[in-house]
């Protein structure tokens, strides 16, 4: 029948239709599904431990780690460091140029980063930062010394709102990388600076609204005692590759647990998102992995170094007339031979185990496998011989004459000295007594006393009056900053501080060394230069390296854009990291 | 036949006795101080002597019976030592390397009661093995010997630091007591003074104020004079309460009458009076001189390695990481605990018996 | 009564200045004096050490400065913190509060324990459970505390379900009062217990030996025989006599409390007055030492004070004029 054929038709028509809606809808509905992914990635917290309570939140004041690793968040410099590849990024810099001689630097500031008090950045900033704060002779910035090259000063100068022009005496490679240093606001600063009040601005007790920086965090709220609160800076100017507003988490809080078991605890129980693990931790840790949902990143070894030092410090001390090191053990301590067989004597292998749990490493130089592209790995390597010690000791005129199990040196004068290091690290106090032990087995005595802290610093450099000190100095992957312990009149150079003149061939050699790679703008060509300076001191052993602990952190599995890296840690790149949408 | 009747200090002691719990103590501590002793003797290692392939060696098993199924000497296997994926420490018996235990043993040098230089040990093993009937700790070093050793350095500040406060409370509160006025005045408000400063923190300034660069054996000395300084201000203040009521007995005044001198009337008649008191007292106190040592060892401010002392050595042990997986180590804590245990139980039961107006307590 | 109360300040003086005296000496007479660090620090720029100077007069012999250091006390000014490069009485306050909480709450759980296990011993005097809770005394009376301390914390760790260490969580801030109250409340949990059963055991023995002892009086005597049900006896008539003595021993208890807290403050990180004090005394850090020291001894005398008064008030015989 027609009728029938018409419908069937209008059907298979209907059909169609229905069957391209459908398609459709689908189409669309899964348009609207993918927009549903993308959540707000803005939110939730990160919680840290601190060992401390801060001492300053004045950047350029602070000098322990406690204080810095707080107020790191609150600031920024020029340019800043890339945390995976350890290239130089632009940051309040937008770009630079360099002239030909490689002595003047322009830098183009960016033009939309504001104060977090709603004051616009510019020019004036970094001038006050370098004029009236770093190169400032009431102000004890530990900053200076990085910016001074043989005596002299950058030039900084406005050229307008948004350039800058640094002058240098001589060229300075590691120029880009040390303007990642934070700058300071002149708008709040500057009126403590005349009335000569700049060296308490800042303290603990300030009222929070005060602090005003440029970088992603705010202080919030510091709780004595208890924990200290970032978040996030509204008016930072730093966007995320897709455009959306940095940073994203909220809320920074530091907890302050000084007992390292009560922190272990915590965050185990999910109080803390981090935790940094120690050898010992480890068997404790990674076995809860995903029980407990965090996971535990082995980044290689930490950076920085320990060592022993023996005072090589020959002059006398003006208050009293009396040498400050007496002149007998001066002879020992500055005996080549003496430091060699105390270098045989470092039980390198049993302290890791011991003191680590077998996860940390042997050190045998100041830069380690983490530096980068200036560790030299082919420095001389003592091994643990307690024999081979007694062989050089004895060739050396250190002989048990009498029998007791005590060395004498050439004139009868018995092998004994005091061995101190700081009481904060149990671990450190842990290596300075197994050294203390094999020292005295090899016949010498040893009077070992655990310090305070701020103590031993003033007894390296100030007052001298130590024999042997074991401690500890971070590290980082440009030779060049950690120069003032390296260069013979630093203030650093432990052994022998502040010399006029160096006072040997190879101490002259490495202020030569230093001299000219800091310079030498070329990477490749600095190579070989900090490749004989690390060879120098494995041969000369003014110090003598011990152990290096292993970078190991864990962290709990709730933030994405986690890039752990060697050089940066876990939380290097945090204005980007995110709580995971399953974790709020 | 006239029966002679028993002293009161004799009826003290009989009541004394017949606490079986307490003369059980008693017991107990005659075998610690005598254990302290003989350290040296008893102990098969020095307190210094280490070995850190036996880092962390867990208390090793003594066997009897040979590969034959056999009896013999006793005997210990080598333990080795290697670390798993996760870090932890583990110790396998290697069951072909065995270790008889010997009997007055040649050892590490010691000297006997500080004097006499030795060598033999009650029980040790032969060089290579290594015996370890406790375990050992972080360096290698055995635990029963450390304990040991540890136990002259502990036990014995506890006594000599009471034995200073408890000569100088005695002498200083009878004095008080006796003399009474401005003597008296000053005198209490010294005691005073001294008793309102918190005493932890009083401890902590008294140790700081002690030289850095003191030796351990001038720590030690300090600590013991830092402690009787805390310790003799509460004792004074009770004997010049007791002295005070005392010298207006009849033997007191009749011994002024005769002349005797003020020191003899002190000391021959007021303060044998208050011995019973004062003997509780000092029971009582001896807990909280060991229980400062450790807690100053455990801030690390006490007694230093390599010097073993309870307090230091169970510092070295307080961690959850040590209680997890090497728990052998806080064996200090439960010597440290059995000690004051049993002082307290010995000075309570000395209290029980001294003092009759408790005795109708224990009676039906 | 408040004459009694006023003399007891004036008396109490001296004694707390006495006492700061002997902590100034002490501070000033150890080698490795703060200051004489900071002067030889080179780091440490000449401004800042005159600045100091300036203020705290010392370059002046010792007691001037001591002198000063009192005249400041006057107006409430406890000096400078130098480790912490903050006022003494902005650290100290905030701490003193959380010692204090501490202190009070271990106070009253070991009452709320000690008088019923008291009352159970003396009741049921020389039969098991008086030997065997006699016994548990002396054992929780006898182990250290950190040791118990950081046992405590590991069982916790295992069971779960209370914080471990800290006096906040990390929420803190964004709580309304009664879950800031809360929250408190738990952390408060196992430091407490720690303290507390150190104090349990003794306030127990004191409870049994004063029940017992009254007990034996005539006015026991005649209740018994006036036919009156052993249970009024015991609560109604004896306890009460039994526990007026106890109430003094109340002030004493928490002074003993406020300093002996403090190793258990370090190791729960417990952010109290222990805690300061421990890094005070380390670090030399001369006014703050001073200042908690004179905190620790107002609070020591303070609860002598209220345990007098209170026995006083108690019981109408004693009199001290």
């Amino acid at each position: 029948m027609k009728r029938n054929n018409r419908n069937i038709l209008n059907f298979k028509d209907t059909a169609k239709k229905l069957l391209i809606l459908l398609v459709v809808f689908l189409c669309v509905d899964h348009l609207s599904f993918a927009q549903e992914t993308t959540f707000d990635k803005h939110g939730g917290q990160l919680v840290f431990t601190a060992t401390s309570d801060p001492r300053s939140f004045n950047p350029i004041i602070a000098k322990e780690s406690s204080s810095s690793g707080v107020v790191g968040y609150l600031f920024e410099g020029l340019t800043k460091i890339d945390g995976i590849t350890l290239e130089v990024l632009p940051s309040l810099a937008k770009s630079w140029e360099i002239s030909r001689d490689g002595l003047t630097w322009i830098f183009h500031l960016r033009d939309d980063v504001l104060w977090s008090d709603g004051v616009p950045f510019s020019a004036d900033d970094v001038v006050f930062t370098f004029n009236d704060l770093i190169y400032n002779d009431a102000i004890p910035s530990s900053a200076r010394d990085i910016f001074t090259i043989d005596g002299k000063i950058f030039k900084v100068e406005k050229v307008d709102a948004h350039t800058v022009k640094f002058v240098l005496p001589i060229r300075f490679a590691p120029f880009l990388r040390s303007m990642a240093t934070g700058i300071m606001p002149k708008h709040a600063l500057k009126s403590s600076v005349d009335d000569r009040t700049f060296n308490f601005k800042w303290g603990i007790d300030t009222p929070v609204s005060e602090i005003v920086g440029t970088g992603p965090y705010l202080l919030e709220l510091y709780q004595p005692g208890q924990r200290i609160i970032l978040r996030a800076n509204p008016l930072y100017w730093e966007k995320s590759d897709q455009g959306e507003r940095l940073p994203f988490i909220d809320r920074i809080v530091f907890l302050i647990v000084q007992n390292q078991d009560v922190s272990l605890l915590k965050f185990l129980e999910g109080e803390t998102d981090s935790c940094r693990v120690r050898g010992t931790d480890y068997a404790l840790l990674k076995p809860l992995e995903k029980e407990k949902n965090f996971t535990v990143y082995d980044l290689g070894s930490e950076s920085g170094n320990s060592f022993i030092v023996f005072n090589q410090n020959p002059r006398l001390n003006p208050k009293t007339g009396k040498p400050f090191v007496d002149p007998v053990k001066l002879s020992w301590f500055q005996n080549l031979e003496f430091r060699k067989a105390v270098a045989h004597v470092i039980d390198k292998k049993r302290i890791v185990e011991i003191t680590m749990n077998n996860l940390g490493y042997p050190q045998y130089g100041t830069m380690n496998p983490n530096s980068g592209l200036f560790y030299n790995p082919n420095v001389i390597k003592y091994e643990y011989d307690l024999k081979k010690a007694k062989q050089i000791l004895n060739s050396a005129g250190f002989i048990d004459r009498d029998g007791d199990g005590i060395l004498e040196d050439k004139e009868g004068n018995v092998v004994e000295f005091n061995f101190f290091t700081n009481s904060n690290g149990a671990e450190r106090i842990q290596i300075a007594s197994i050294v203390r032990h094999d020292l005295e087995e090899l016949g010498m005595r040893v009077n070992f006393l655990v310090l305070e802290f701020n103590n031993l610093v003033a007894k390296l450099i100030a007052n001298y009056e130590w024999d042997a000190i074991l401690i500890g100095l971070t590290g980082g992957i440009e030779p060049h900053f950690g120069k003032n312990v390296w260069v013979s009149d630093g203030q650093l150079h432990f052994w022998n501080p502040g010399q006029e003149k160096p006072a040997t061939k190879w101490e002259a050699r490495i202020d030569e060394i230093f001299s000219a790679a800091v310079q030498e703008l070329d990477d490749k060509k600095r190579k070989p230069l900090y490749d004989e300076w690390q060879m120098i001191v494995s041969q000369e052993l003014p110090v003598i390296y011990t152990v290096l602990g292993a970078g190991v952190s864990a962290v709990r599995n709730k933030f994405g854009n986690l890039k752990p890296s060697l050089h940066g840690g876990v939380f290097h790149n945090l204005e980007e990291i995110y709580v995971k949408e399953e974790y709020r | 036949m006239i029966k002679k009747g028993l002293s009161p200090f004799q009826m003290a002691m009989a009541t004394f006795r017949k606490n079986r719990l307490a003369i059980a103590c008693v017991g107990i501590l005659a075998v610690l101080y005598g254990s302290a002793i003989f350290a040296g003797f008893l102990s098969p290692y020095s307190y210094d002597n280490e070995n850190r392939e036996f880092s962390y060696c867990p208390p090793m098993k003594v066997h009897v019976i040979d590969s034959d199924r056999k009896l013999t000497r006793p005997y210990v296997n080598q333990m080795n030592l290697s670390f798993d994926k996760f870090h932890k420490r583990i110790y396998t018996e290697d069951k072909t390397k065995s270790f008889p235990i010997h009997f007055f043993i040649k050892g590490d040098s010691y000297k006997v009661i500080g004097l006499v230089p030795s060598t033999r040990h009650f029980f040790g093993v032969k060089v290579p093995g290594r015996l370890h009937l406790w375990g050992a700790d972080s360096r290698g070093r055995d635990l029963l010997s450390r304990l040991l050793w540890g136990a002259r350095i502990s036990l014995s500040i506890g006594l000599i630091g009471v034995s200073i406060s408890f000569f100088f409370g005695l002498l200083i509160g009878g004095i008080s007591g006796y003399y009474g006025g401005k003597i008296d005045n000053l005198i209490m408000r010294m005691c005073e003074m001294i008793m309102m400063i918190p005493g932890f923190y009083l401890m902590l300034a008294l140790r700081a104020a002690v030289p850095t660069e003191f030796n351990s054996l001038q720590v030690y000395i300090a600590i013991i004079v830092i402690f009787s300084f805390i310790g003799w201000a509460s004792l004074a203040r009770v004997i010049r309460g007791m002295a005070i009521s005392l010298k207006q007995r009849e033997y007191v005044l009749a011994a002024k009458a005769l002349g005797v001198s003020d020191i003899k009337i002190i000391t021959t008649h007021i303060l044998p009076h208050t011995i019973s008191y004062s003997i509780v007292a000092v029971m009582l106190s001896i807990p909280g001189y060991i229980m400062g040592e450790s807690a100053l060892s455990f801030l690390g401010l006490g007694i230093q390695d390599p010097y073993a002392s309870w307090g230091n050595l169970l510092s070295e042990a307080m961690g959850i990481i040590q209680i997890k997986f090497s728990p052998w180590i806080l064996l200090p804590g439960f010597f440290i605990f059995l000690t004051i245990i049993c002082f307290n139980i010995i000075g309570d039961a000395l209290r029980d018996a001294l003092d009759p107006t408790l005795k109708s307590e224990g009676q039906s | 009564m408040f004459k009694y109360i006023v003399k007891r300040i004036l008396i109490a003086i001296p004694l707390l200045l006495g006492m700061s005296l002997l902590t100034f000496v002490l501070m000033q007479v150890t080698p490795g004096n703060f200051f004489d660090t900071l002067k030889l620090d080179p780091q440490v720029s000449p401004e800042t050490i005159a600045h100091y100077e300036r203020l705290y007069n010392l370059d002046k012999p010792l007691f001037q400065q001591y002198f000063h250091w009192l005249k400041n006390l006057v107006h409430l000014d406890f000096g400078y913190s130098f480790h912490y490069n903050a006022p003494v009485s902005k650290i100290i306050s905030s701490r003193l509060f959380n010692t204090f909480i501490l202190s009070l709450s271990s106070m009253l759980v070991a009452w709320l324990v000690a008088i019923p296990l008291g009352i159970i011993m003396a009741v049921n005097r020389n039969r098991f459970i008086d030997k065997f809770l006699s016994f548990l005394s002396f054992v929780s009376l006898s182990v250290p505390g950190f040791f118990l301390a950081i046992l405590l914390l590991y069982f916790a760790s295992k069971v779960g379900g209370l914080p471990l260490g800290g006096m906040q969580s990390v929420n803190f801030d964004q709580m309304n009062f009664f879950e800031k109250a809360i929250d408190i409340a738990r952390h408060l949990v196992i430091p407490t217990i720690v303290i507390s059963i150190g104090s349990v055991a003794g306030l127990q023995r004191i409870m049994r030996g004063n029940l017992l002892e009254v007990l034996r009086k005539q006015y026991i005597l005649a209740a018994r025989a006036k036919g009156l049900p052993e249970n009024r006896v015991i609560y109604k008539h004896a306890l009460r006599n039994a526990i007026n003595p106890l109430i003094t021993i109340l002030g004493y208890h928490l002074s003993g409390l406020l300093s002996g807290a403090a190793l258990i403050e370090i190791i729960f990180s417990w952010p109290g007055l222990g805690t300061v004090m421990l890094t005070a005394v380390r670090a030399k850090d001369l006014y703050l030492v001073m200042a908690s020291m004179l905190m620790g001894g107002v609070l020591l005398f303070l609860g002598n004070l209220l345990a007098d008064i209170m026995l006083m008030w108690v019981d109408p015989r004693i009199r001290y004029d």
